[in-house]
């Protein structure tokens, strides 16, 4: 595979959490991972491997205990709060196996939110991208519906469109297709590679070993170490 | 985007919210509304009793000087000589003597007492004034019937009388009759030569008015007044009239003896009585208003937790902590400014409708004190909810279920 510059990087990446007792557990050890513009990969492992954790750090949700994210070549450790949020914001996408969608907004206001977030000027109508997606995805009828109203392959696509419309570098997508049916699952993953082919790097985070083998690079989580990655 | 967009983004969405949960909305509220409306209420009450003493005192007639025993209204020792009679007693020399000030108008001496008044129909309790003729034009007093009596009938020592309005109704079975019949006070027997319009001033309308010199006899055997009224018709010439008054009295009597009192005094002195009436008034409805404010902030403690996940996923998609304080700040302001309109839209009704029997006052105190109360109450009580929900973490909150 053809070397693009890294659009992450962590290194020597260590995350602990304190327990109850006391006692602490270590979910990421000294983790050193590059993701590339123009990716399709994905983080593999049983539950409680630490897949979770690095996608959160990955995805700046949450910081680590040691070591270093650089987001295209700056170190995120020092930034506060407000520049953090622009990160989420601008840079990345989410995608959750839970949907996690507003369910007092409409469709269309679901995708638009992010926009609300953002402090710059955009260089896109949001209202016409937010459309343009939505007919993409072919819910566009739905756009007024509210997401309890519509099935579970259309709210992740609707999930999909809000994760798109900031035009972020990367897509982080937990278990995408673990709240589906298998015909939905693979419809919802036909369409990250589509995306992938448009050129969006993708990084999806999965237990199903069937699902990370159509990434093109699969990075294996073991008890918060990475223990193979393919295609590196 | 700018954050005006933004926060107007945040206040649609409550708006939205309020919507779907009126009645969380409305009992939320209902405390605010409550708070607000008895403030304003009780602010009006205030006012009202405030105006109408100051319309008391304004039927009283303008530019009055008064001259009493002791140390008068203002001061310490604030209406003693009046209740207790102590300080001197003034009498026709001083009324003689303060005729001499230039500016002066009226010189009414005042001997004043309570006794047995009997007209041929009924027997009453009543104050008897016993005054010169000036104090008809001074205090205001018009006719609803007859005539007053004049200097002649003073100089005369007439037996003539003019009844206030309540007086007379409780006199005479017809008041309109009263003119020239008789009323017997100490055993003297007084000619009814007017009855008095009701002025709303029960100390004008329930006296009847003699002539002093009348009085020497068997009702102010002492030839003493309890007081002097002075009238000028140049509201400038009040301060150098008292000055002189002052100057003139201090001949015979101690400082401490007696007092010059400007009306426009007497109507301060009431400004700060009321002044503390409203504040503790105010300070009674505040705990209302506190109380509906500790729902406001339960209810948004509540709302918090049920939201948790929303925060977190706003936090994911590129919310900062201040986007979650302002999100929730925003609501449960709303709530309280709501309530707050509410509340004074039902204060406004109540008071236009006491306003027909009372002199009721809504002013902008009132309205910027109901708006910016519980505008206030609204940030104050929602902002420890709002910093729970910003200080969530992203990754708890987005796994709460």
């Amino acid at each position: 595979m053809k070397k693009t510059p890294s659009i992450i990087s962590l290194s020597n990446v260590s995350k602990e959490y304190v327990m109850g007792d006391e006692s602490i557990f270590s979910a990421l050890s000294e983790v050193n991972l590059e993701i590339h513009k123009g990716e399709y990969s994905a983080i593999v492992g049983p539950s409680g491997s630490g897949k979770s954790t690095l996608m959160h750090i990955i995805g700046l949700l949450d910081k680590p205990t040691r070591g270093k994210v650089i987001i295209n070549g700056h170190n995120t450790a020092r930034l506060d709060d407000d520049q953090t949020s622009k990160v989420r914001n601008q840079f990345v996408g989410f995608v959750f196996q839970q949907f996690n969608l507003l369910n007092k907004l409409t469709i269309k206001e679901n995708v638009l939110l992010p926009v609300a977030y953002s402090r710059d000027k955009l260089d896109f109508d949001p209202e016409k991208r937010a459309l343009g997606l939505l007919d993409k995805f072919g819910i566009l009828s739905k756009k007024d519906s509210y997401p309890n109203k519509i099935s579970g392959g259309q709210q992740q696509r609707v999930a999909i469109a809000r994760a798109l419309i900031m035009n972020p570098q990367l897509i982080l997508a937990d278990e995408p297709t673990g709240n589906l049916d298998t015909k939905t699952g693979n419809e919802i993953l036909k369409l990250f590679e589509d995306l992938n082919k448009e050129g969006i790097t993708v990084l999806l985070v999965t237990h199903e070993p069937d699902i990370a083998a159509r990434t093109n690079r699969q990075i294996k989580v073991l008890d918060g170490k990475i223990v193979e990655k393919y295609n590196d | 985007m700018t954050n005006l967009m933004v926060i107007k983004q945040l206040y649609m969405a409550a708006f939205a919210d309020f919507r779907r949960d009126k009645v969380r909305t409305g009992l939320t509220s209902l405390g605010i509304t409550i708070g607000v409306l008895s403030v304003v209420l009780l602010i009006a009450l205030g006012l009202g009793l405030k105006n109408y003493i100051s319309q008391q005192f304004e039927n009283m007639g303008a530019n009055l000087i008064m001259i009493m025993p002791g140390t008068g209204f203002s001061g310490e020792d604030m209406g003693r000589g009046m209740i207790t009679g102590g300080g001197v007693k003034f009498d026709e020399k001083d009324v003689k003597s303060l005729q001499k000030i230039e500016a002066l108008k009226y010189v009414v001496p005042i001997f004043m007492t309570s006794t047995n008044i009997s007209s041929s129909e009924k027997e009453k309790m009543g104050t008897i004034m016993a005054v010169n003729e000036e104090v008809f034009p001074l205090l205001n007093i018009k006719m609803q019937i007859g005539e007053p009596w004049g200097k002649t009938e003073l100089n005369k020592k007439s037996k003539v009388a003019v009844i206030g309005y309540t007086k007379a109704e409780e006199l005479f079975e017809n008041i309109n009759s009263a003119v020239g019949k008789s009323i017997t006070i100490e055993g003297m027997r007084f000619k009814v030569v007017g009855v008095g319009k009701k002025t709303g001033d029960p100390d004008q309308d329930g006296s009847v008015f003699i002539p002093y010199s009348t009085s020497y006899g068997s009702i102010n055997p002492d030839k003493t007044f309890w007081g002097i009224y002075l009238g000028v018709t140049n509201k400038d010439d009040v301060a150098t009239v008292t000055e002189q008054a002052n100057e003139i009295l201090l001949k015979r009597y101690d400082k401490d003896k007696f007092s010059v009192t400007e009306q426009s005094e007497i109507l301060s002195t009431v400004d700060q009585i009321f002044g503390i009436i409203n504040i503790v008034l105010i300070a009674i409805g505040s705990i209302s208003l506190l109380v509906g404010g500790i729902g406001i902030m339960n209810i948004m403690y509540a709302t918090v937790t049920e939201r948790t996940r929303e925060v977190g996923i706003r936090r994911a998609i590129g919310a900062t902590k201040r986007d979650i304080l302002l999100q929730f700040l925003s609501e449960s302001t709303l709530l309280s400014v709501f309530g707050g309109l509410v509340g004074l839209l039902l204060a406004t009704g109540i008071v236009l409708l006491v306003r027909v029997w009372f002199p009721v006052a809504l002013n902008m105190v009132a309205v910027v004190v109901a708006i910016g109360v519980s505008s206030a109450i609204g940030i104050f009580f929602g902002v420890s909810p709002a910093k729970k929900a910003a200080n969530l973490s992203p990754i708890d909150a987005i796994r709460y279920e």
